[in-house]
């Protein structure tokens, strides 16, 4: 490690519509560094990455890069800067060889191609890296963790200083584990930094030379390695100033008959796990993020194929498409809005209408008035601001868009509500209010999954809480039974201390 | 409740994995056969048929007249591979014959055979630099940019010729030898394909250029990210797509002593059919130089066989059709994606 930081941030804040998301952290990297980050969900760790990388930029202080003040204006601005960061899916040519992929933009030779040259190039640099896998395969027809070690394959080219590793095993076994690992010695051999961010301890513990824990929008400490254990990161990571949510679920709602029965539904990527969810409860599913809860979202939303089976209110349901999952009174409120639940150039009244376009039609038209009066009845209930149902949704913050994907399903009547992360990326204002709809869906009468990697959310708003870690259920008790540190530490270790 | 299941449990997750992986695409040898070679086996068939239904069709001089009534065609074809390579569309290849046959033979009279062509073959290749450039650091979408250049060149060929026809003196014995000379038996327009071809082919499959045209075209984020000058690929896509289209106006002019202000948008609906036909061959599914060529082909040989047999006119296209659906459609199926949401 040389003396002088690689990247140096200063007293780096991020304001958004009134709230510090971080409030001055200061940090640098060294080269030929891992650094491991981590932080619970709302601490800032994803608002410093993408100060980074260029999504956003600094409402104060300032970012260097080997010791020069930079601007970092836009992602391609910190590719050009040697920033760089691994974007899950974008990543490979589907069509073209994993040699190809890999040597994409640094083909040796200077105007014409030799193919051969590429793929035995590409072979030398798998071989080191200690993957084993054919280089003349079809990108595209590799499985979700061969892509993801052919694209930091690809990195061994780019010549980054700096590269951003956001829950690398996200999706990886543990022997892929073990060849990322590799790679990242790899890298660090090239001298190049690496930021780790995981929610997985023992990997940190392992693969970092320093973890930096960040809570509410600061840095609580940084640990060298040794010194990062359990119970000091547990410690650092709690912020016990902060006041808790003003939301809470007592388990009024609670009836006793059984809504949603799964009995050992299991996908590739998710082990056999069976459970039940009452009327009027709320049961959190939390877990390191890729670690199976989202799976298990997707399955039950007919999405991800599966075995096992499912029956709602006492009738066993099919879940084989996401048509079926709905008329089994099942409605899947997906992460990522703005892709899989809204259509961002309709109006919020054409958004919120579609679950109910059935029964505001007449005469098998549907006029703009009833439509109007309903989406303004939804918004009011759900306090939309502004109040207007003819604004097209992408002009709305992400607070009031995830209160409109809600908003869209909650008068369609589900029996069954799988909220997936619901307060990812929305302002904080708007947290509360969102907590409070999705406990009036239980109270409604209804059986509501929450899967959330905020512990904090989950302690707020289950019943019950289960646990998956790397696709297994690890843990399943009332909430009563957590308190947040056994919580946290059955999620950082996916190891439950306490007998069933 | 609590339970504690871990010694055995990541175990269980990576056989699970494990298992999905290798079923995640198994296919029969059979499949495999038919997604490569499936749709030469029915340009052969077709052949065959013909062949069989016709003592004329199978004869060296049938063949000679299947490729030269391709030429055109064939060159606007190819061009436009690039661009659908390159993940964009270009309505304006069609206009852009017309414009450089237009070119050549307004500016004979003036400058002489050899500058007129360079004209107009550099007339094209500002038409696509423009297209290109619209599509790229413009930020619009290839299909409305070349649709309206199309308009355009359309409204400009109308207005320069009035409407009207214009000649190749027969005196420009040079000139015309380029679209009716030949050496022994094969035109020279046949020749100048071939070799084009053979560049295309080479700068496709050899060079960085179809490398990263298609990288681009496949994914423009990866190719972004590994250090690749997109938008540079991407013009330069049109430009090649132009210039081909413009090398196809000139030999058009020859053939026919020449140039016609309307009739050029023929050659578009061709080419898109001949492109994805193309991408077909070789069980690519993307487009490629050699299999819009065999596309171009057998759109011109069905046409010929049809003839002889004595089909009429009608009937040809309707086979046409058919057999570009069904091709595309049958190397759909044998790709098939687990959810398919795109509808362009």
């Amino acid at each position: 490690m040389s003396e002088a930081p690689l990247v140096e941030l200063r007293n780096l804040e991020k304001e958004f519509a009134g709230t510090k998301a971080l409030k001055g952290v200061s940090l640098s990297f060294a080269s030929g560094e891992v650094h491991g980050l981590l932080g619970e969900n709302g601490a800032g760790k994803s608002t410093l990455i993408n100060l980074m990388t260029g999504v956003y930029s600094p409402s104060a202080g300032e970012i260097l890069l080997d010791g020069v003040p930079v601007r970092i204006s836009s992602p391609p601005e910190a590719h050009r800067l040697g920033l760089g960061a691994v974007y899950q899916d974008a990543e490979l040519v589907s069509s073209f060889t994993v040699g190809q992929n890999i040597l994409l933009g640094n083909e040796p030779g200077r105007v014409s191609l030799n193919d051969r040259a590429i793929h035995e190039e590409a072979a030398r640099i798998l071989a080191e890296m200690g993957i084993d896998l054919d280089v003349r395969r079809l990108a595209g027809d590799l499985s979700a963790a061969e892509m993801q070690l052919v694209t930091l394959a690809t990195l061994f080219h780019r010549r980054y200083k700096l590269i951003v590793l956001d829950e690398p095993t996200a999706r990886l076994s543990a022997a892929e584990s073990e060849a990322l690992f590799r790679i990242i010695e790899g890298f660090k051999a090239q001298g190049i930094a690496i930021v780790y961010i995981s929610h997985r301890l023992r990997e940190v513990q392992e693969i970092c030379d320093r973890a930096t824990i960040l809570r509410g929008g600061l840095v609580s400490g940084t640990l060298n390695r040794g010194e990062v254990t359990e119970d000091r990161v547990t410690e650092l990571m709690v912020d016990r100033n902060r006041s808790e949510l003003a939301t809470f679920n007592n388990g009024e709602s609670v009836l006793p008959d059984v809504t949603l029965e799964v009995t050992a539904i299991s996908t590739a990527r998710l082990a056999p796990l069976s459970f039940k969810v009452h009327a009027g409860e709320v049961l959190g599913v939390t877990g390191p993020v890729g670690g199976g809860m989202e799976e298990l979202a997707r399955a039950l939303g007919g999405i991800t194929r599966h075995s096992g089976s499912a029956s709602v209110r006492g009738k066993t349901v099919a879940l084989a498409t996401p048509i079926q999952a709905r008329s089994a009174g099942i409605a899947l409120i997906p992460e990522d809005r703005r892709k899989q639940a809204l259509f961002p150039s309709l109006s919020v009244a054409e958004n919120i209408c579609l679950p109910v376009l059935n029964s505001l039609q007449r005469l098998l038209t549907v006029s703009p008035g009833p439509m109007r009066k309903y989406a303004d009845g939804v918004m009011e209930r759900l306090a939309v601001r502004p109040p207007n149902s003819s604004t097209q949704v992408r002009f709305f913050s992400g607070g009031n868009q995830q209160k409109l994907v809600i908003g869209k399903w909650m008068s369609a009547g589900a029996a069954v509500y799988i909220v997936v992360e619901p307060t990812n990326g929305v302002d904080v204002g708007a947290i509360k209010e969102i907590y409070d709809i999705i406990l009036g869906l239980a109270s409604g009468g209804a059986a509501v999954l929450l899967v959330s990697s905020s512990l904090r959310e989950t302690l707020a708003l289950a019943d019950r809480i289960m646990i998956i870690h790397d696709g297994v259920k690890v843990a399943e008790a009332p909430k009563k039974d957590w308190t947040y540190d056994e919580l946290l530490a059955v999620t950082l270790s996916g190891i439950s201390r306490r007998a069933a | 409740m609590t339970q504690v299941d871990h010694q055995t449990s990541p175990a269980v997750v990576q056989k699970v994995a494990k298992t999905a992986v290798s079923s995640g695409r198994k296919e029969s040898a059979a499949m495999r056969f038919l997604r490569r070679w499936g749709t030469i086996a029915v340009i052969v068939i077709a052949g065959l048929g013909f062949a069989l239904a016709s003592p004329y069709f199978a004869t060296v001089s049938n063949l000679n007249n299947v490729l030269f009534s391709m030429i055109v065609s064939a060159l606007v074809s190819m061009g436009l591979t690039w661009v659908v390579m390159a993940g964009s569309f270009d309505l304006s290849i069609g206009l852009t014959v017309t414009t450089s046959s237009i070119l050549v033979a307004f500016l004979m009279p003036v400058v002489g055979p050899w500058l007129a062509i360079v004209i107009a073959l550099a007339a094209a290749c500002v038409i696509g630099l423009v297209n290109g450039v619209l599509v790229t650091y413009g930020r619009l979408s290839g299909i409305v940019v070349t649709l309206g250049v199309m308009f355009v060149l359309d409204g400009i060929n109308v207005f320069i010729t009035g409407g009207y026809q214009v000649p190749i003196d027969y005196g420009e014995t040079a000139f015309l030898y380029l679209g009716q000379g030949k050496l022994g038996i094969i035109g020279v327009p046949v020749i100048i394909l071939l070799v084009i071809f053979a560049l295309a082919l080479i700068a496709a499959t050899r060079t960085r250029i179809g490398h990263y045209i298609a990288a681009v075209g496949d994914n423009p984020m990866a190719a972004f990210y590994s250090g690749i000058n997109v938008y540079r690929w991407v013009i330069l896509a049109f430009v090649l797509s132009a210039f081909m289209s413009g090398i196809a106006g000139v030999i058009v002019t020859s053939i026919s002593s020449s140039a016609q202000p309307v009739g050029g948008e023929g050659y578009l609906l061709e080419a898109f059919a001949a492109v994805f036909l193309g991408a077909t061959v070789l069980g690519k599914g993307k487009p490629h130089v050699l299999g819009t060529l065999v596309g171009v082909f057998f759109l011109y040989m069905v046409d010929s066989g049809m003839n002889m047999v004595g089909f009429p006119f009608a009937a040809r296209h309707i086979f046409q059709g058919l057999v570009l659906i069904v091709a595309v459609g049958a190397n759909a199926l044998l790709n098939r994606e687990e959810v398919h949401l795109k509808f362009i």
